[in-house]
């Protein structure tokens, strides 16, 4: 089908999967944590607010170094984890999983956070005054008015991982069905001057970040309702 | 806390860092690119029982990635000190093989490179020139030093464009971004090379030789397809091959 | 009866409410000017806010002990905001539904009859962001009702509506708390809302709750804080009587009785007649040859002490109820006005309240 042989079938499954459990990992970790950010005054809110940022500015090969450092078998993490006679997490899907999570952290979150700042803290009020309990409240008033957030945050981190290069160049030692991702797929396939095969993922990647985005302005556009209170 | 929870998710998701005994992950200089592409299937032929995953790359790049645990069986290096760095430090295993010997030569996809040498680089219709990245990359090291030793790397080095390893820069010069360079002879001789331009061989005197090694790894230690195909890169259908890319093979003499 | 002593501070503000007992009866008005504290001693009452501190019981309950707190959605409480706090995501329907879904299953009105009674039955499929503000006051009221609150509270409710809308709203408010019994509190800084509905005013200034009263003791004293905008007003209870031949209609008890004209015939359930003392003078003798409809014979019962020349009179009327006069002090000294006095008191315009 496409034309494209069975280790580009991989590198492709391999980049959706990358991608996919990304941006689920994110949602579930991004929410509470944006919650918090949109709500807190303290000083450690700024702080975090600015971690959460960094992946947004510093060149991913830092990103890259560090949990390499860390995730490796001399590291921080990769060295308990042989100790406790388990693998480390370089050059392993786990670790590109991780460094995936780290990079895209502030496309999750930033629109969470936009999108829970938005609500009235009034209706969060109301809904307690009608017994609606604290998980309740999440469910039935925040998320569906942070859903314009959600789908951001949904389609933004699953295209940034999809689009990430660097950190994985980096920590993951494009390994087949392992940590090849089809952007380092296509590095590879220009460097060994494999050009036809490079051209085919490209016009891949390209086609489904246009597709994706094209969808996601369409459908934000609709499904975005006004929030005033 | 961050920790516990890159734990709890590490042991849910299990680990697949031990590949099958009958599959082994090759890194491989990527000087040794087209030979190696023939070479698999071959190999894979003789041994059914076997497969092989074959990652080219800068041999400075796969023995950092080595040092950190990166899951390779058998490291074709392009040089002979770097396997047998990682032999010292415990991440490659005993003996490191000399499996060939390698040449450099200038290579052009835009000029006809078979009419010039060295002393040609410095003039001012070749803006660029293009080689690997001298500090990891053991064909640039050759390359400079080849440079150097016609004395004209003070004239080019403002020119100089560095790929991250041979195959790299030789993608830089098939591309015509690079206007001339220096490749390993066992790309050049390629068809897919040596129908966009001929080369002119660098003389073997101008370089410390390209004395290149292999080495099982720590991690392909007890892999049977690791062993199986160092032992078949001793083999006269492998060195057939390896001949044919105009590597020079141990024990050989120069022709 | 609520009872405790809450602090609570937000920002440079700091709520003080000192020891306080609200009876929980009726309409209870939390009155004062903005800044006075109104709204955060409802959120301290509400347990809206996790900062509250100090001491409060709902009839014997506890629902806040030091830091302890027991959470909102635990009080039985409803809850009316000033801006109504509707859900954007619900139609009018999925708000009322929202209430009922979490409230107790004791068979009370249904969401249907409910809507009908507010006069919402028509909107019920609409979306919420196409209502006018008197129609998201009547949903949020309904929302509140349908959750069987115990206390219902309702901060400033029709500060963003117009005249008509708020005069309409009262009237809602007012019937439905006589329907439904439960205890309101009511937060205002308008002395008509407090005139029309409180039969308890808890008065408030820098943080401290200053003084409860009854109304009727609210009105009765000259330095009262519902004053301070229009002078001394009367409040007037009674019933409307029948329009006669000449579309005069009488309102009052069975031993006073004022005229209205007009449409106020119309407003068959208005209980509340307010007069302000200035429209009210004084004679010492039957007035005759006036154009003034309403004259009463009262008892003078109280002069306060002059005030900018003017002194208000305080008149008890023949069924006990109080109306002010305020007339100038070169009058009083004129007539020889004296505690005990009869008079005749000429009441130049009235406001039926509804």
């Amino acid at each position: 089908m496409l034309g494209l042989t069975p280790g580009e079938w991989q590198a492709i499954w391999l980049t959706a999967k990358l991608a996919g459990l990304t941006t689920l990992i994110l949602l579930v970790l991004s929410a509470p944590l944006a919650w918090w950010l949109a709500h807190t005054q303290s000083r450690l809110g700024d702080i975090t607010a600015a971690l959460v940022a960094l992946p947004l500015v510093l060149p991913p090969t830092v990103i890259g170094f560090y949990l390499l450092i860390v995730l490796g078998p001399q590291g921080f993490v990769g060295g308990r984890l042989e100790d406790m006679g388990l693998h480390h997490l370089a050059f392993s899907f786990e670790g590109i999983l991780i460094g995936s999570v780290v990079y895209s952290l502030p496309f999750a979150v930033q629109p969470l956070r936009e999108a829970f700042s938005a609500i009235p803290p009034r209706l969060l009020d109301a809904a307690a005054t009608l017994r609606a309990s604290g998980p309740d409240r999440f469910f039935s008033v925040v998320l569906p008015l942070a859903r314009g957030g959600m789908l951001t945050a949904i389609v933004i981190t699953f295209a940034h991982t999809v689009g990430e290069f660097g950190v994985i160049a980096m920590l993951g030692g494009n390994i087949a069905g392992e940590t090849r991702v089809v952007s380092i797929a296509i590095y590879d396939h220009s460097q060994a001057m494999e050009y036809a095969e490079a051209h085919r993922l490209s016009a891949i990647l390209l086609g489904f970040s246009f597709v994706t985005l094209f969808l996601f302005y369409a459908i934000n556009r609709r499904a975005m309702s006004p929030l005033k209170p | 806390m961050r920790m516990l929870k890159t734990l709890a998710f590490a042991a849910a998701v299990g680990f697949s860092g031990v590949s099958a005994a009958d599959e082994a992950k090759i890194a491989a200089a990527s000087d040794l690119k087209f030979a190696f592409d023939e070479l698999k299937p071959l190999f894979e032929k003789q041994h059914p029982e076997h497969k092989l995953e074959l990652i080219m790359g800068s041999s400075g790049k796969f023995t950092q990635q080595i040092e950190n645990g990166a899951p390779f069986d058998v490291f074709f290096s392009a040089d002979v000190s770097m396997p047998r760095k990682l032999v010292e430090s415990g991440k490659a295993i005993a003996p490191v093989t000399t499996y060939a010997f390698g040449r450099v030569v200038l290579w052009s996809a835009k000029v006809d490179a078979t009419k010039l040498t060295l002393d040609d680089l410095p003039k001012a219709e070749l803006r660029k020139v293009a080689i690997a990245a001298p500090d990891h990359a053991p064909y640039g090291a050759r390359a400079k030093e080849a440079l150097q030793h016609a004395k004209v790397w003070d004239q080019v080095e403002g020119k100089m464009v560095y790929g991250e390893n041979i195959s790299h820069t030789a993608q830089l010069i098939d591309t015509q971004a690079a206007d001339i360079g220096i490749i390993a002879l066992s790309l050049a001789v390629n068809d897919k090379l040596k129908s966009k331009g001929g080369y002119y061989l660098i003389p073997e005197d101008f370089h410390q030789p390209l004395e290149q090694a292999y080495a099982v790894t720590k991690h392909g230690e007890n892999n049977k397809a690791a062993h199986a195909f160092a032992e078949f890169m001793r083999s006269e259908d492998a060195r057939r091959v390896m001949r044919h890319y105009g590597f020079l093979l141990p024990g050989e003499k120069v022709e | 009866m609520l009872k405790g002593h809450l602090t609570l501070r937000q920002g440079s503000f700091l709520l003080e409410s000192g020891p306080f007992e609200i009876e929980t009866a009726g309409v209870t008005v939390l009155f004062g000017r903005s800044g006075s504290g109104k709204s955060t001693l409802l959120r301290a009452i509400t347990g809206l806010d996790k900062h509250t501190r100090g001491t409060l019981s709902f009839n014997g309950e506890r629902w806040q002990d030091g830091a302890w707190r027991l959470p909102t959605q635990k009080r039985d409480i409803g809850f009316v905001f000033q801006d109504a706090a509707l859900f954007p995501h619900l139609s009018v329907r999925g708000n009322l539904e929202y209430a009922l879904k979490r409230a107790p299953k004791t068979g009370g009105p249904g969401l249907e009859s409910v809507a009908a009674r507010v006069g919402i039955a028509h909107k019920l499929d609409q979306d919420v962001v196409t209502l006018s503000g008197g129609e998201r006051q009547r949903v949020a009221i309904a929302r509140a009702l349908l959750s069987h609150p115990r206390l219902l509270c309702m901060d400033e409710p029709l500060s963003a509506l117009d005249w008509r809308a708020k005069g309409e709203l009262l009237t809602l408010i007012d019937e439905l708390a006589h329907e439904t019994g439960i205890p309101v509190l009511y937060i205002t800084h308008a002395p008509i809302e407090v005139e029309r509905l409180a039969s308890r005013v808890v008065f408030m200034a820098n943080g401290r709750i200053e003084r409860i009263e009854t109304l009727r003791e609210a009105l009765a004293r000259p330095d009262s804080p519902l004053f301070d905008e229009e002078g001394p007003v009367s409040v007037l209870e009674g019933a409307m009587g029948q329009t006669d031949a000449d579309g005069l209609t009488p309102f009052g008890t069975d031993q006073v009785r004022i005229l209205l004209t007009g449409a106020c015939g119309e407003k068959r359930s208005a209980t509340r007649l307010r007069i302000l003392a200035r429209d009210v003078s004084l004679a010492m003798d039957e007035p005759r040859g006036v154009s003034i409809l309403n004259h009463l014979p009262v008892t003078i019962e109280r002069i306060d002490p002059a005030h900018e020349g003017r002194v208000t009179v305080a008149c008890r009327l023949a069924d006990g109820q109080l109306l002010l006069a305020e007339i100038t002090a070169f009058s009083r000294r004129q007539l020889s006005l004296e505690p005990g006095a009869s008079a005749y008191a000429m009441i130049k315009s009235v406001a039926l309240m509804e």
